[in-house]
C-alpha cells in the first residue's frame, strides 16, 4: 500500500514521506509551516492524571458558589450551574442551552473521554469500539469554552467590584483548578499515536 | 511544485488524518468513510465556499440587531437601565478601566466583524486567484478560527451577572434580547470558518501557477 509511507499535511495537503519521530519531536510542513505529526512525551500516564484530576474537580467547580456580591445587607452567590438555572428561570433557553453545552457538557465529556482514551491504553483494555468513540471526541474540538468562561468571571467581577462588596468563593479555585487539569489532559494527549494503536490492533 | 494528496488519488480524514486510498473507489460522488474510524470525509469539503459565504451572510444580519437591541438591563431601586454592548463598553471607559474595556471591545464586536469579513475576502481570495498568497492566508484563517470562541465573553459576563445579581428590590440584572442575536452572531462565523477549507488556497495557487507556465511554453 502506497499511502502507509506516505503523510499528508492537514492545512494544505502536500504530501511528504512518514517522518521517524521520537517522542518529544514534531514534524513541520515546508509549505505551510504548520505542524503535521507529533510525538508527546510520556502523553498516557500525563494524560490520564491530569484527566483523573479534572473529573475529581468536575463537580465543585460545577456546584460550588463562584462569587457572591453583598449590597445594602442582602447576600447573593451564584455558581456554575446557578447561571444556567436563572437563564431557563427567565425564559432564555438558547442561551441556557448553549452556555451549558459550551461550559459544562463538552469539556466534561472531553475529559471523560481523554480518561476513558487513557484508561483503556493504560491497563490495555482496547477495544474495537475505542475507534468510534475516539472520533466522535474529535468532533468536539472546537466546542469547549472554559477559558472564555474564565475570562468571562474576571470581566464581571470588574463590573461588579466598583457599586457593591464583592466575595470570592471557593468554587472560583475549584472552577480555576478544573480548567487548568481539564486543558492540560487534552494538550498532553497523543492522537496520532492513539490511532496508530488501535488501526494496528483493529483493522488489517 | 510539491506533491499534493488530492494529485496521488489519496485523501486524508478530518478526525483521524489517516491517508485513505481512493484509486480504488470507482464512485467518488458517493459518501467516502474512513477505512481506519469510519467517519465520513471528502478529499475537500464540499461546497466550501458556498457554505462559508451563506453562514457569513446569516451571521452579518445577527450582528444588527445584536448591537442594536440592549443585551442586558440593570434595575436599581425598580427602576431599569438597559445597555448596549456599546454603551457597556462605554461604561468602562468612563471608570476608568481602559483594559477591560479594549478586552470587551476586541472580543464583541472586532473579532466578530474581523472573522465575518476576513471571510469574504478569503471566499473572493480562492474564488477569483486575484493576489492570492496561500502562505499568508491560511495563517490569517488560523487566526480567525482561534479567536472564534473568544466572542462569547459577553455571553458568560451577562450569564454571570444574571445569577449573581440578585438582590430583589435592591438591585438585580436581566437579560436583554441582544443576546439571543449576538450568541447566534458567534455561532455562525464559527460555522462559517469551519465550512472553509484552507486547502483550497493552496489548490488555487497551483492551478494558477500550473496555467502560467503552459502559457511561457
Amino acid at each position: 500500500m502506497k499511502n502507509k509511507q506516505l503523510i499528508a499535511c492537514q492545512q494544505c495537503d502536500a504530501l511528504y514521506d512518514k517522518p521517524e519521530l521520537k517522542q518529544g519531536q514534531s514534524a513541520k510542513c515546508v509549505r505551510c509551516g504548520s505542524v503535521m505529526a507529533e510525538r508527546k512525551v510520556d502523553f498516557i500516564e500525563r494524560s490520564f492524571n491530569w484527566s483523573l484530576a479534572g473529573i475529581v474537580l468536575l463537580m465543585p467547580a460545577i456546584l460550588l458558589p463562584i462569587m457572591g456580591v453583598t449590597l445594602a445587607g442582602q447576600y447573593n452567590n451564584a455558581s456554575l450551574l446557578d447561571c444556567i438555572l436563572v437563564l431557563i428561570d427567565r425564559g432564555f433557553f438558547m442561551i441556557a442551552s448553549l452556555v451549558f453545552l459550551f461550559a459544562i457538557a463538552v469539556p466534561v465529556v472531553r475529559l471523560l473521554g481523554a480518561f476513558y482514551i487513557t484508561y483503556s491504553f493504560k491497563f490495555n483494555k482496547l477495544k474495537p469500539s475505542l475507534l468510534s468513540f475516539f472520533r466522535a471526541f474529535h468532533y468536539l474540538d472546537n466546542w469547549a469554552m472554559l477559558n472564555v468562561f474564565m475570562l468571562g468571571i474576571v470581566v464581571s467581577m470588574y463590573k461588579l467590584i466598583d457599586d457593591t462588596e464583592l466575595s470570592v468563593n471557593m468554587g472560583l479555585m475549584a472552577f480555576i483548578l478544573w480548567l487548568i487539569s481539564s486543558t492540560m489532559a487534552s494538550i498532553s494527549l497523543d492522537p496520532d499515536y492513539i490511532w496508530q494503536e488501535l488501526e494496528d490492533n483493529f483493522i488489517d | 511544485m510539491i506533491n499534493t494528496a488530492k494529485e496521488q488519488q489519496l485523501a486524508l480524514c478530518p478526525q483521524c488524518h489517516k491517508l485513505n486510498d481512493l484509486s480504488y473507489i470507482a464512485d467518488k460522488e458517493k459518501k467516502l468513510r474512513c477505512a481506519r474510524c469510519h467517519g465520513k470525509f471528502y478529499q475537500r469539503k464540499p461546497n466550501s465556499l458556498q457554505y462559508t459565504l451563506a453562514w457569513n451572510i446569516a451571521a452579518l444580519i445577527a450582528f444588527i440587531p445584536a448591537n442594536l437591541y440592549p443585551i442586558m438591563i440593570i434595575y436599581s431601586l425598580g427602576i431599569g437601565d438597559p445597555s448596549t454592548i456599546l454603551s457597556g463598553i462605554g461604561q468602562f471607559v468612563d471608570q476608568g478601566l481602559y483594559p477591560i474595556a479594549v478586552i470587551i471591545f476586541t472580543a464583541s464586536i472586532i473579532v466578530p466583524l474581523l472573522k465575518i469579513i476576513g471571510l469574504f475576502l478569503l471566499v473572493y481570495r480562492v474564488y477569483t486567484g486575484v493576489r492570492l498568497r496561500p502562505d499568508k492566508h491560511s495563517k490569517f484563517y488560523h487566526v480567525l478560527e482561534f479567536l472564534g470562541p473568544w466572542s462569547m465573553l459577553d455571553v458568560f459576563v451577562v450569564a454571570l451577572l444574571v445569577a449573581v445579581v440578585e438582590l430583589g428590590f435592591v438591585t438585580s440584572v436581566a437579560a436583554g434580547p441582544a443576546i439571543n442575536y449576538f450568541t447566534l452572531t458567534v455561532i455562525f462565523t464559527m460555522f462559517a470558518a469551519n465550512s472553509f477549507d484552507p486547502r483550497l488556497l493552496w489548490d488555487k495557487k497551483q492551478s494558477i501557477d500550473g496555467s502560467k507556465e503552459e502559457n511561457d511554453k
